[in-house]
């Protein structure tokens, strides 16, 4: 029988494998440094406290609901950014570059800027005599979805530019108005990049901590999120309980990268 | 030529890039097989477009049947557009694709599916409804993407080389088919074609596209 040819020069791909292999180990060290070093005292010492609960609480809730808010502003705006030329097109598409280039840190110095100004001071506290957004949950949601939408926007956009555009022509010419094609045709044929898009948005704003620190601080069971927990923990001296957090979110990140490749986001950027 | 009847093209105006059509006039008969041919780029599918509304000429009126249909976006004119390639539904399966049109139309399903079946039979691809585009060939995809422009009865059939992409032997069949479709429903057809032997077995007659201008039309006095 002759042999595949998929089997020759086998020797070579093993060595392309080789870096992969190393950097692999290198993760799996890192994640079963941080499993092994957690004791039981530590996970009791941490889940005794309702801060930490509050704190994974408030993580969850304000990640996936700037995630959802991400790519509720993404799919339009990346349809916009695939499909039309138009005036300004080169600057915004700069422009949306920003929040990834920039470091997070100065996306909340600017956000905290932005609410010292008179129309920032009457945006956040004209409504509501409290405020809406610094030292409040909602501010959490608002810097998450700045940094995060950008992201969701480019992958998005990706899935747009992949799809070829003669499937709307053609559905509409069957009779399709623009917004049906859109709902009909376009939508169901990009639902890996949305469900990439949401992903990738709410992977980069999980582990954000810096820009919320900023404009939302840590106040305990009010802004404290898992990142600020893990600063607030280690400032303290109390690295075990941090650790235990950080075992959280490690856990919490592995569950949702699983469930994205498990909804079909497999092969579109993993 | 018959006229306010076919599909009229008057001082149609257009320009894309580097690319224009200048003053085009074109007069095709009521229940016509027209043929367009040309060289690459010499804006053939260009022409396909704007008599589809999906490019706004700037200059020029297109009429259908005498009724002018220029400032009519695509899913009001109701004209079948079939595609190189077929262009399927990826995410639809053979049935859901071509009952597409008569969905948007809001049917029912009743009507749907005798609409579907009546397609199906006419192009014998009764044996494909279950299945999803990426499993078919070249040729049944073209089949598909008729019956789905035919299920709602067009007044104009446009098919951008629609058999571009298949073997000589199928192409010869597909010709044949086309036409009988064509006799049987008598819808005016614009075909784009670069193969001569495709021209000669199916046209009535035949304009040569060149750089934007039609610089010939001739009647066929096809052999199929």
């Amino acid at each position: 029988m002759q042999e595949n040819s998929a089997s020759y020069g086998r020797g070579f791909d093993r060595l392309l494998a080789a870096p992969l292999a190393a950097y692999l180990l290198l993760i799996v060290a890192l994640i079963a440094g941080v499993f092994l070093t957690i004791t039981r005292d530590a996970i009791a010492q941490a889940f005794g406290e309702p801060a930490l609960f509050n704190a994974i609480k408030l993580s969850v809730v304000t990640s996936v609901a700037s995630a959802l808010l991400s790519v509720a502003v993404a799919v339009p705006a990346g349809y916009v950014l695939s499909r039309h030329r138009f005036p300004g097109r080169f600057l915004a598409d700069t422009l949306l570059d920003l929040p990834i280039v920039l470091p997070p840190l100065v996306m909340g110095l600017c956000v905290l800027i932005f609410f010292n100004t008179a129309v920032g001071r009457w945006i956040d506290r004209g409504l509501v005599p409290g405020g809406l957004f610094i030292y409040r949950p909602l501010g959490i949601v608002l810097v998450q979805f700045i940094v995060g939408c950008a992201f969701a926007v480019r992958v998005i956009k990706a899935g747009f530019d992949s799809l070829d555009r003669r499937y709307e022509e053609v559905a509409m010419t069957l009779g399709a108005n623009r917004a049906q094609t859109f709902r009909k045709v376009v939508l169901p044929n990009v639902v890996p990049s949305l469900i990439a898009g949401g992903v990738i948005s709410w992977a980069r704003i999980f582990g954000l901590f810096g820009p919320i620190l900023l404009v939302c601080g840590t106040m305990r069971g009010r802004t404290e999120i898992m990142p600020t927990t893990i600063f607030l923990e280690t400032s303290i001296g109390r690295i075990e309980v941090a650790l235990v957090i950080g075992a959280c979110m490690i856990l919490i990140s592995l569950a949702t990268l699983i469930v994205f490749k498990r909804l079909g986001g497999r092969g579109y950027l993993w | 030529m018959v006229e306010g009847g076919g599909i009229k093209l008057e001082g149609v105006s257009f320009g894309i890039g580097g690319f224009t059509i200048e003053d085009l006039s074109l007069s095709i008969r009521d229940g016509e097989y027209f043929v367009l041919t040309g060289p690459n780029g010499a804006g053939k599918t260009i022409l396909i477009k704007l008599i589809a509304g999906l490019l706004r000429p700037a200059d020029g009126e297109i009429k259908v049947r005498g009724a002018p249909i220029t400032g009519l976006p695509p899913w009001e004119r109701n004209i079948g557009y079939v595609p190189q390639d077929g262009v399927l539904f990826p995410n639809r399966s053979v049935c859901r694709n071509i009952r597409f049109g008569l969905e948007v139309r809001g049917q029912g399903k009743d009507q749907m599916r005798q609409a579907v079946e009546r397609a199906a039979d006419m192009l014998a691809i009764g044996h494909l409804l279950d299945r999803m585009p990426a499993g078919l060939s070249g040729g049944e995809c073209q089949k598909v993407s008729l019956a789905r422009a035919l299920v709602l009865k067009p007044e104009l059939l446009l098919l951008d080389e629609p058999l571009s992409a298949i073997d000589e032997d199928a192409r010869d069949a597909l010709c044949r088919e086309l036409l009988a479709i064509q006799h049987e429903t008598a819808i005016t057809t614009i075909h784009v074609s670069h193969n001569r032997k495709e021209i000669e077995l199916v046209a009535d007659r035949a304009a040569v596209l060149k750089d934007g201008k039609i610089t010939d039309i001739m009647d066929v006095g096809r052999k199929a």
